[in-house]
């Protein structure tokens, strides 16, 4: 099986939703059918490359400054992935920037935009570009992430949305960024 | 031992077999666990991917000074503060320290088995801090203020319930028991916590040495809220959770959530090396590597695997002792198998006593270990510990250094057992009420008579007639196939003719000593393996049978052990083991033989039981279902074949019976769902629970020794 259809298999098995898009407007478009409010931008290289503030403003998306005070009112944090792993379904972001957390843990929704050709094969294989992002700066706080948040913990019932986003949407995009280091 | 104590405890057991919802919800766990578990480890070789984490983990226990010095060094050049604690209270003392000089009124937690194991939360408290749990299992037992009950699920002795009753008194309203309605109370309750908590407190599962940075495997999210939002981040960890490179923290993640709740990962594996930016400044991180007792067990030889650890918690998961009482009864801290160990050195051994004698020793936690840690070994040589310091009560003392170690006093007295117990057998093979205070240990199950004539006798009178045999075998027959079950022996020897095997049985051979070394009495087991030793090599045999898979560890690994260090024993102990055998495998593997019963049986529906020694020390387990199904039966595999059925030898007689029966309890049912007439086995010890239940319940299903069925088909086809 290809990475790809492997990472959508384990995803879509972790909870996550995956939205297949044809452009950054296509993508702009469907956040702003499902956020459902205003949403979080962290700066991000492939992001600004692809002027996705405005696309999402162009779609009716309200902005907020991040923020922490902002933060916890987002209806939904967007950002990009580095790259993927495909045996787990799961989602590399570079998280050392604040932003980048206060989105992707505040906010009940969270979307991610992943490059389809951004995807590694196992935990294992990761561990190359893993080990880059930490050669890359001194200090790193990197994110593994696998479906929405959830927990077992009242008599073993799987249940979404704890304390992290309640829906996790990976947006998958052609030419959005080939390098596992860029978010 | 301890009289007072042992009393205390048992109280404890009473108590909770009180409560059967209890033992329902983490029979139903285990049920899932092991079908979730299964999935998540499609396509991988566990058996491989154990060993490299086992072998890793001993390269760090190896040179962990070093590998301690680089984290420190690297995790320091990222710019977090490090603290070595030598003790939980130096851990407490400097984090409470450090809350006071921050003035915090509130630390948020996220999940912290270390910070359990120091008892953090009452340091905090004393130093004018509040700590705010935010695991959801563990804020729902810190309401309840309870201990957790299990390593990976803290609250899983609870139910919704509890839970809404919990609640409602914290937020003041009616919560409804729902649980999605009250998982997102605790949402809602808990969020404001992380905004205004000066300390966000985390444990780690994994500390790298080569970034010096942590590994955080969760699936709440709460840890990553936990050491974003507060300024100060605290994180407490046990310095044997250090790991060389980022390949050997990838291979635990690849592991440790598909052993632990059988995910394939947790929603969030974060990886975090130094003082990150926090709210336009720098977090200020402080990492508390925590001893505690962990150097102590480096240093122990017997006990030092125990450090390969990875806190999965799956030894509780599938350990029948712990479904029946659960992690508070079956744990001090730290719960199951690996909570035995860890609390004889992080708790004192005093703490640890109870629990080292309430694990019934059915290695189940051996098998499912990911870091193929024989846990089972290590709680029997802190049984052995606990019995040289405590002592192991006069009876035992009595019996097992006075009698078992003369063998000809020691069978002198069960040839008198047999005359001497008339008035209860009435004559008959089974014993199915005992007067007085042992009356209780016929209540839900009948007791095998002594016979009349041991075996040991009654062979020396069965004619052999093998004219070319292939081999000659010496007979061990261990104490329960000879004075309780001698028709067994005579069974073997007449299957074993039927092979042209001939049998012989060494008069001097003795008690395996395995009752004595699970009593915590090694002496007697070091004397009784030599006495046996030179019992079984006299004849020079080709092979060692057994028909007790106890019997057969003892000769195969016990006395191997036992004897490595004295030159003039190691090597006949090694000679032993080489040439012993268990009869199944031996008809099967060694002589290729199974055919020899194809078709000979009346065919009948039989389920087997997996006996825990043969099973998961001997590896033994496709060779009796081979002969029952060769031989003509009709084979039907009932649920959980390879789950104890709570005998234990002495656990069930003395130690434990009330938790013995509950585990019995769930083998009866089992077998009684497959729909067999017959239940197989290749244990003594287990025919003897196992008869012994169905006798007392007057089921129609009969007990037989795999053995017994073949010398039967050869005798139906005569």
């Amino acid at each position: 099986m290809d990475l790809l259809k492997t990472f959508c298999t384990a995803a879509e098995a972790a909870g996550a939703v995956l939205v297949e898009c044809k452009s950054p407007a296509q993508a702009a478009a469907r956040i702003a059918e499902l956020a459902d409010g205003a949403v979080l931008l962290p700066v991000s290289a492939s992001c600004e490359r692809a002027q996705l503030a405005e696309q999402l403003q162009t779609a009716g998306v309200r902005l907020l400054a991040v923020d922490r005070t902002q933060a916890a009112d987002a209806a939904a944090g967007v950002t990009s992935a580095g790259f993927a792993i495909a045996d787990t379904g799961t989602l590399v972001l570079e998280s050392t920037a604040e932003d980048v957390r206060l989105a992707s843990t505040l906010p009940p929704r969270h979307f991610v935009l992943l490059d389809r050709s951004k995807i590694v094969a196992d935990g294992l294989a990761a561990v190359t570009p893993l080990r880059q992002l930490h050669q890359q700066q001194p200090r790193n706080y990197v994110a593994y992430i696998t479906g929405p948040s959830r927990t077992a913990d009242i008599e073993r019932v799987l249940t979404i949305g704890v304390h992290g986003p309640k829906q996790l949407y990976i947006l998958l995009l052609d030419n959005w960024s080939s390098d596992l280091l860029e978010m | 031992m301890n009289k007072r104590r042992q009393r205390e405890y048992k109280g404890r057991i009473d108590q909770v077999l009180a409560t059967p919802k209890l033992q329902d919800a983490l029979h139903k766990f285990g049920d899932a666990y092991l079908v979730s578990r299964d999935k998540a480890f499609t396509g991988l070789d566990f058996e491989a991917l154990r060993s490299e984490i086992a072998t890793m983990k001993d390269g760090v226990r190896e040179n962990r000074a070093e590998l301690l010095q680089q984290f420190i060094q690297n995790a320091e050049a990222a710019g977090a503060i490090v603290c070595l604690a030598k003790t939980a209270e130096d851990a407490n003392a400097y984090i409470a320290e450090l809350a006071q000089r921050k003035g915090a009124k509130l630390a948020v937690k996220s999940k912290s088995m270390a910070s359990e194991e120091t008892h953090l939360n009452v340091a905090l408290e004393k130093a004018g801090t509040q700590a705010l749990e935010t695991d959801l299992g563990e804020w729902i037992i810190q309401l309840a203020g309870q201990r957790p009950s299990h390593m990976v699920m803290p609250a899983i002795h609870m139910f919704k319930e509890d839970v809404a009753e919990l609640f409602s008194k914290q937020t003041g309203r009616q919560e409804a028991a729902e649980i999605p309605h009250l998982v997102q109370v605790a949402r809602e309750q808990l969020r404001q916590g992380y905004m205004d908590a000066e300390i966000g407190i985390t444990g780690a599962n994994i500390a790298v040495a080569e970034t010096g940075g942590l590994v955080l495997v969760t699936n709440e999210g709460n840890a990553r809220l936990a050491s974003t939002l507060p300024k100060v981040h605290v994180a407490l960890v046990g310095i044997e959770k250090l790991v060389p490179t980022l390949e050997d923290a990838a291979r635990i993640i690849q592991v440790l959530p598909k052993n632990a709740t059988g995910q394939a990962l947790t929603s969030y594996v974060t990886w975090i090396r130094g003082a990150v930016p926090c709210a336009d400044e720098e977090k200020e991180l402080h990492i508390v590597l925590l001893d505690n007792g962990r150097s102590t067990l480096a240093e122990s030889p017997q006990c030092r695997d125990a450090l390969r650890c990875i806190r999965c918690g799956a030894c509780a998961n599938v350990c029948p002792v712990y479904q029946t009482v659960g992690g508070h009864v079956f744990g001090h801290i730290y719960i199951g198998a690996i909570g035995i160990i860890l609390t004889a050195f992080f708790h004192g051994l005093d703490n640890a006593a109870e629990l080292v004698r309430a694990c019934i020793g059915c290695r189940s936690c051996v098998s499912i270990c990911p870091s193929k840690i024989d846990l089972e070994e290590i709680i029997l040589s802190l049984r052995e510990t606990i019995g040289e310091e405590e002592g192991i009560g006069a009876g035992k003392n009595l019996v097992f250094r006075k009698v078992m170690r003369n063998r000809k006093l020691f069978h002198s007295l069960l040839r008198a057992a047999s005359v001497l117990q008339k008035p209860v057998t009435k004559g008959e093979r089974t014993i199915r009420h005992l007067p007085l205070f042992f009356s209780s240990l016929t209540e839900w199950r009948t007791l095998p008579a002594v016979a009349d004539k041991p075996l040991r006798d009654l062979i020396l009178q069965q004619p052999q007639r093998v004219e070319k045999p292939r081999y000659r075998v010496a007979f061990y027959g261990g104490c329960a196939n000879d004075f309780l079950y001698p028709e067994l022996g005579l069974d073997l020897v007449t299957v074993m003719n039927a092979l042209d095997v001939e049998v012989y049985y060494p008069q001097k051979q003795n008690c395996c000593g395995v009752p004595a070394l699970y009593s915590g009495d090694k002496e007697t087991a070091v004397e009784l393996a030599k006495q046996n030793i030179d019992a079984m090599l006299e004849g020079k045999p080709d092979f060692v049978l057994t028909t007790c898979p106890t019997c057969t560890m003892a000769l195969q690994r016990d006395f191997v052990a036992h004897l490595k260090d004295n030159p003039a024993w190691a090597a006949k102990a090694e000679q032993l083991a080489e040439i012993t055998v268990d009869a199944a495998g031996f008809i099967v593997n060694q002589l290729g033989a199974a055919d020899a019963f194809s078709q000979l049986a009346t065919s009948e529906k039989v389920t087997y039981h997996d006996s825990c020694h043969l099973k998961r020390g001997a590896g033994v387990w496709k060779e009796p279902r081979e002969l029952i199904e060769t031989s003509g039966h009709e084979l039907v595999e009932m649920a959980h074949a390879d789950r104890c059925c709570g005998f234990g030898g002495s656990y069930s007689l003395t130690s434990h019976p009330d938790i013995a029966k509950m585990i019995l309890k769930d083998k009866l049912i089992d077998i009684a769902a497959s729909g067999a007439t017959c239940v197989a086995m290749d244990c003594p010890g287990c025919m003897m629970q196992i008869r012994g239940g169905l006798e007392k319940q007057g089921s129609e299903v009969r007990a037989q020794h795999t053995i017994e069925l073949l010398a039967e088909a050869i005798k139906s086809s005569k």
